[in-house]
């Protein structure tokens, strides 16, 4: 129950935040940006417009489980407002999940409004081809990877500064969706060895990529999507149980 | 033996910082202190004496590198000792954006109150810190004062049996640092069985508000009592101002008192009953006649930094045919 007290407060927060709102501005022109370069292109229009879209809601959610995650959790040390919460009979996990649930709460909620936007300009202006489905199990994995990379930003961002929180999180954005490159330009065995023990820990997050899949109107198994899901939650709580267990042994000194 | 029922137990607790690979800050070194239930106790120290880092790990937000910290029989850091404390940290800040009344309600929910009696609560402790007029404003409108009773508040939600305050008076301008110590006195005479623990460098607040003093410099205990056995043991003196003395008798007081010729005639000091006994029946029998004698009480910062190493403050040469 008081993660959820604190996940209420942790929206709250979010709302009031310019950041949100700067981040919000930047998803809605990259929609807006995505439609024109979109119309720009020549033949195959629709597709590319939703491919776009697609990528600008990707790219619109990374930045906002980096930054807003930085900035949920560092500022209430900084603020030391930590201190009164942390003071109360609460777990540091409880904390900690509380503000997790209040972000991905508002970041699943924009991602949908991203995907209910693309699929109304779809509607609009794009071919008979178009299918919502595929949008919606397109949109739901990105908010799924979004969680992830939150997860991932929390783990960094209780034991470091946001510099090496946002590179940290970012890293493993881009690793995640390298897995295959990295590993055809693996030759040596050692190096083979080192990259498959890092694996085991680094999410595979082209599980979650289907905007080519979806700019042709194909969507998943739901079965599959279902899958999907379920290995968002495994990485969620692997990240989240790192976060806690730095966040618990950690000094707090503010 | 004491009956007194001890609220913090401090045991042999030292805590230090890594300031680089190899380099270690010692903060807190072998600290060890048993504060009473019921009493209002001071620790006092300068900025980096380590006062802050003691009451962080009485909350469990610092481990101690080695020792042990109790808080009312639980160990410190527990969930179960934090449902016992109240904590007002230096400076609190609040989201800007909550309203008074929801921040009270949102704390005392975090300490699992609910229905009629967190309402109850929450009423009465916007009440006692003169913030019911306020209580559907936005923090971020609230002056300092208005922010440090709202925090206090929110320390008390729980009705605890330990306040800890992490320099409650600190910001604050005389008034607000007035109404702050009229608070903490109206809590004492509400709660008397509360123990209130504060850190402080203020000795004013000290004095006006403790029963009890504990002195930390560089992260050692240096003095742990009670302020009245502070000020009988170390803070009395008597000043005797006397007249018509002989040459010998007047070399020896100054050699010995440091005495000084006022216009009253020769006036020192001595610290003890016995010697000002004796001083007096030496005038006395060298037909010397006393002015005047005075107990006087020394302040608290004379007698706790008594042995503080004068500093001599001077402003850079200029150079020479300079401007």
């Amino acid at each position: 129950m008081n993660s959820l007290r604190i996940a209420w407060v942790a929206i709250q927060e979010l709302l009031h935040e310019k950041v949100s709102y700067l981040l919000i501005g930047f998803a809605l022109f990259s929609l807006a940006m995505s439609m024109v370069f979109g119309q720009m292109t020549y033949g195959e229009q629709a597709k590319l417009t939703l491919d776009f879209m697609l990528g600008a809601t990707q790219l619109s959610m990374l930045l906002f489980s980096i930054f807003m995650g930085i900035s949920l959790f560092q500022k209430e040390l900084s603020m030391g407002s930590i201190s009164m919460i942390l003071s109360k009979p609460i777990s540091r996990a409880s904390f900690l999940l509380g503000k997790y649930l209040g972000q991905i709460c508002m970041q699943f909620l924009i991602t949908w409004m991203m995907g209910l936007m693309t699929c109304l300009f779809c509607l609009r202006f794009g071919s008979g081809s178009f299918s919502a489905a595929a949008v919606f199990q397109t949109v739901t994995l990105i908010a799924w990877e979004a969680a992830i990379i939150t997860a991932v930003t929390y783990a960094f961002a209780v034991n470091s500064g946001a510099v090496v929180t946002s590179l940290g999180a970012a890293s493993i954005f881009f690793i995640g969706h390298g897995r295959d490159t990295v590993s055809s330009n693996l030759k040596e065995t050692s190096d083979l060895i080192v990259w498959n023990s890092a694996k085991t820990v680094l999410p595979d997050l082209e599980i979650f990529n289907m905007k080519a899949l979806a700019s042709y109107s194909q969507s998943i198994e739901w079965n599959e999507f279902f899958l999907a899901s379920c290995y968002g939650t495994v990485c969620v709580a692997f990240y989240l149980s790192l976060a806690v267990l730095f966040f618990s042994r950690r000094d707090i000194a503010t | 033996m004491s009956t007194k029922v001890i609220d913090i137990s401090i045991n042999e607790v030292t805590k230090e910082f890594a300031t680089g690979i190899f380099k270690k800050k010692m903060a807190v070194d072998k600290l060890t202190l048993d504060i009473p239930r019921g009493q209002i106790v001071g620790l006092l120290g300068a900025n980096g004496s380590g006062k802050s880092t003691t009451i962080k790990m009485i909350l469990g937000f610092l481990k101690p590198t080695h020792g042990q910290i109790f808080v009312c029989n639980q160990p410190a850091g527990t969930r179960q000792s934090r449902s016992l404390i109240g904590y007002l940290p230096e400076n609190p800040r609040f989201q800007k954006f909550l309203r008074g009344e929801y921040i009270l309600n949102y704390y005392g929910r975090l300490y699992g109150l609910g229905g009629k009696q967190l309402t109850q609560q929450t009423d009465h402790m916007l009440d006692l810190v003169g913030l019911k007029h306020a209580r559907d404003e936005r923090v971020g409108g609230y002056s300092k004062g208005m922010t440090q009773r709202l925090a206090i508040a929110q320390a008390l939600m729980n009705k605890p049996k330990l306040l800890i305050f992490d320099e409650p008076m600190s910001g604050l301008d005389p008034l607000g640092r007035m109404e702050i110590r009229d608070l903490i006195r109206a809590i004492h005479d509400g709660m008397p069985e509360t123990t209130i623990f504060f850190s402080t460098h203020i000795l004013s607040d000290v004095e006006a508000l403790c029963s009890s003093v504990a002195l930390l410099k560089k992260g050692v205990l240096k003095t742990a009592c009670e302020i009245n056995q502070l000020m009988v043991q170390d803070g009395q003196f008597f000043s005797i101002v006397v007249t018509g003395l002989n040459q010998t008798l007047e070399n020896k007081y100054r050699a010995e008192h440091g005495a000084a010729t006022t216009s009253l005639g020769l006036s020192f000091n001595v610290e003890s009953v016995d010697m000002l006994t004796a001083r007096l029946s030496e005038i006395s029998r060298a037909g010397g006649t006393i002015v005047s004698v005075n107990t006087q009480r020394r302040g608290l910062e004379e007698i706790l930094f008594s042995d503080r190493k004068n500093v001599n403050f001077q402003f850079p040469q200029q150079a020479a045919g300079g401007a």
